[in-house]
């Protein structure tokens, strides 16, 4: 029986974990923008924001 | 062959020409050149053939301070020494770091790695290593560099048996230099303790300690000390500018594509900056590990989520009954500048089992330090981001300078300096053949004879010197050098 419940936690914890992650996708697309695909131009300004290192152009 | 005390080997009848002191990478290494050119040569270990509590105990003694590691923990005193429990990092010293910087005091060795190169080959054999790729730069700024994960020799087990078979090489165990004797110009005999008793003076017409980071210099002041300034007659240096690699976590980073960098078996890539990034921001040397944590899938995208939303992502992480980090860690590691106020002393207060005074380390980071870490994240993320590679979050308390964490690596266990290598007589011990000031027949080997630390784990680069070492040696005495 142990067992049992033990594999049965597992299956659980596993469905909250894809729940919970799914909860995070609206939250990791506020900062997709800032994984832009195609390099940009050399050259832009960039900027120190609490720690960050980020162009000019992601502060808009 | 191998003698487990001093009787057996003075029973022998076996004559060296030269004593080593200490059986880690840089005695062996140096023993095995003289050995193969057909002079005799004796290594002294202070240890037996196996970690004891009792040996390990004579290297006790006390960090002031910076938070450093115990004394008898951070170095190990049996056959092989340290190389019993060394990672396997291997990187030689990049060129920039034998070359002074004119923006900090007391930098530039009296050699170039031009020098030590014609012995990387031997290194390769010695410790196990493929070859090198050449760095890569990224940016102006950041070159993408190598470090080598290799099997992590251990020079007791790779070299016993051809020290046992040798018929020109004597390891002689259980055999504690308590003492070097000297008139100022010369080194007269050692005073050795061996199976529990005082077994007098051994002679030899050279003498090499290759005890140590932190042994090296321990033996040359108190032999100095007893000798009344006949070991090291131009002392002013001698325990001076020691060195250490200071480690810390610098910040994280997200990474546009997170197979940007090619990593190697354990998940890290590393950078260094190019010369005249160093120059521009008047820093030291550093080597930043890019780690990826080994996240997939779901994990990965929480991870990521740690990276910019730290208190969201340790919610999310707890409800998944984990503990996640940012999806690619930053640590540094740097290169300490040399300073003499960063010393080895003789305590007046601690001795060991056998009377001789323990050490007592003097360890600092500067201004400078600070600055290499803070910069070198910087520079690190200006090319991320100007490359549009990723981004970089550099750690708050570096930021804020705050006082460093004492949770984390703190330093690399590498021992450097104190019997520097230099032309000054005031602000160095070794020439650049490391032989003592003054001192007709005394050689030291192993990285306290490093002048400047570089950025990058030692081990390599000692063995490279030895090498050298020996090469010279082995001229000195009459044989055939050996480079290969």
């Amino acid at each position: 029986v142990e067992e049992t419940v033990q594999k049965l936690s597992a299956i659980e914890a596993k469905r909250r974990m894809v729940l919970q992650a799914l909860v995070c996708l609206p939250a990791l697309a506020l900062f997709d923008r800032h994984k832009m695909q195609v390099a940009e131009p050399a050259g832009e300004e960039l900027v120190e924001i609490g720690g960050w290192i980020l162009r000019k152009s992601e502060l808009a | 062959m191998i003698f487990d005390s001093f009787e057996g080997f003075r029973t022998s009848g076996f004559k060296p020409r030269l004593i080593i002191i200490g059986s880690g990478p840089s005695g062996i290494t140096v023993a095995r050149k003289l050995g193969r050119a057909g002079i005799p040569v004796a290594i002294f270990e202070a240890g037996t053939a196996e970690y004891t509590e009792d040996s390990q105990a004579f290297y006790g003694g006390k960090a002031l301070g910076d938070p450093y590691f115990d004394l008898d923990v951070t170095r190990l005193r049996y056959f092989g020494g340290s190389s019993n429990h060394w990672a396997g990092w291997c990187r030689v010293m990049d060129a920039e770091d034998f070359e002074p910087k004119a923006w900090v005091p007391d930098t530039g060795w009296p050699i170039r790695r031009t020098d030590i190169e014609p012995f990387l080959d031997e290194v390769h054999d010695i410790l196990d290593l493929v070859p090198f790729r050449d760095d890569e730069p990224i940016s102006d700024d950041i070159r993408w560099v190598q470090l080598i994960k290799s099997p992590a020799v251990r020079f007791s087990e790779k070299f016993g048996s051809e020290i046992a078979a040798s018929k020109t090489i004597a390891l002689v165990l259980d055999t504690y230099v308590t003492e070097l004797q000297g008139d100022g110009t010369r080194i007269t005999g050692a005073k050795v303790w061996s199976a529990g008793r005082d077994q007098g003076i051994a002679t030899a017409e050279c003498y090499v300690p290759c005890t140590g980071g932190l042994e090296n210099s321990r033996l040359l002041l108190w032999s100095n000390e007893r000798s009344n300034g006949g070991v090291v007659p131009h002392a002013e240096a001698l325990g001076k500018y020691w060195m250490e690699h200071p480690q810390f976590e610098g910040g994280n980073a997200i990474m546009n594509n997170p197979d940007q960098f090619e990593m190697d078996a354990v998940s890290e890539a590393f950078f260094s900056p190019s010369r005249k990034a160093m120059e521009r921001r008047r820093i030291m040397n550093f080597g930043i590990r890019f780690i990826k944590m080994p996240y997939h899938g779901a994990k990965w995208l929480v991870a990521e989520l740690a990276c910019l939303a730290p208190e969201t992502a340790e919610w999310v992480s707890s409800e998944l009954e984990g503990k996640l980090r940012c999806a690619a860690q930053l640590y540094v590691g740097w290169e300490q500048a040399p300073r003499a106020d960063n010393r080895i002393v003789l305590s007046t207060s601690q001795r060991d089992n056998l009377g001789i005074p323990r050490i007592e380390l003097h360890w600092s980071k500067s201004e400078l330090e600070h600055r290499t870490l803070l910069e070198g994240v910087r520079l690190f993320g200006e090319t991320l981001a100007a490359k549009n590679y990723g981004r970089v979050r550099i750690a708050d308390w570096i930021l804020n300078g705050d006082p460093y964490p004492t949770n984390q690596e703190l330093a690399g266990n590498h021992h450097m300096g104190g019997t520097r290598m230099g032309e000054d007589l005031t602000r160095s011990v070794v020439d650049r053949n490391q032989k003592v000031h003054g001192m007709a027949n005394l050689y030291v080997g192993g990285s306290s004879v490093f002048t400047t630390s570089g950025q990058c784990n030692p081990t390599t680069t000692i063995v490279a010197l030895s090498a050298r070492l020996g090469d010279h040696l082995v001229r000195v005495f009459g044989g055939t050098a050996m480079v290969k």
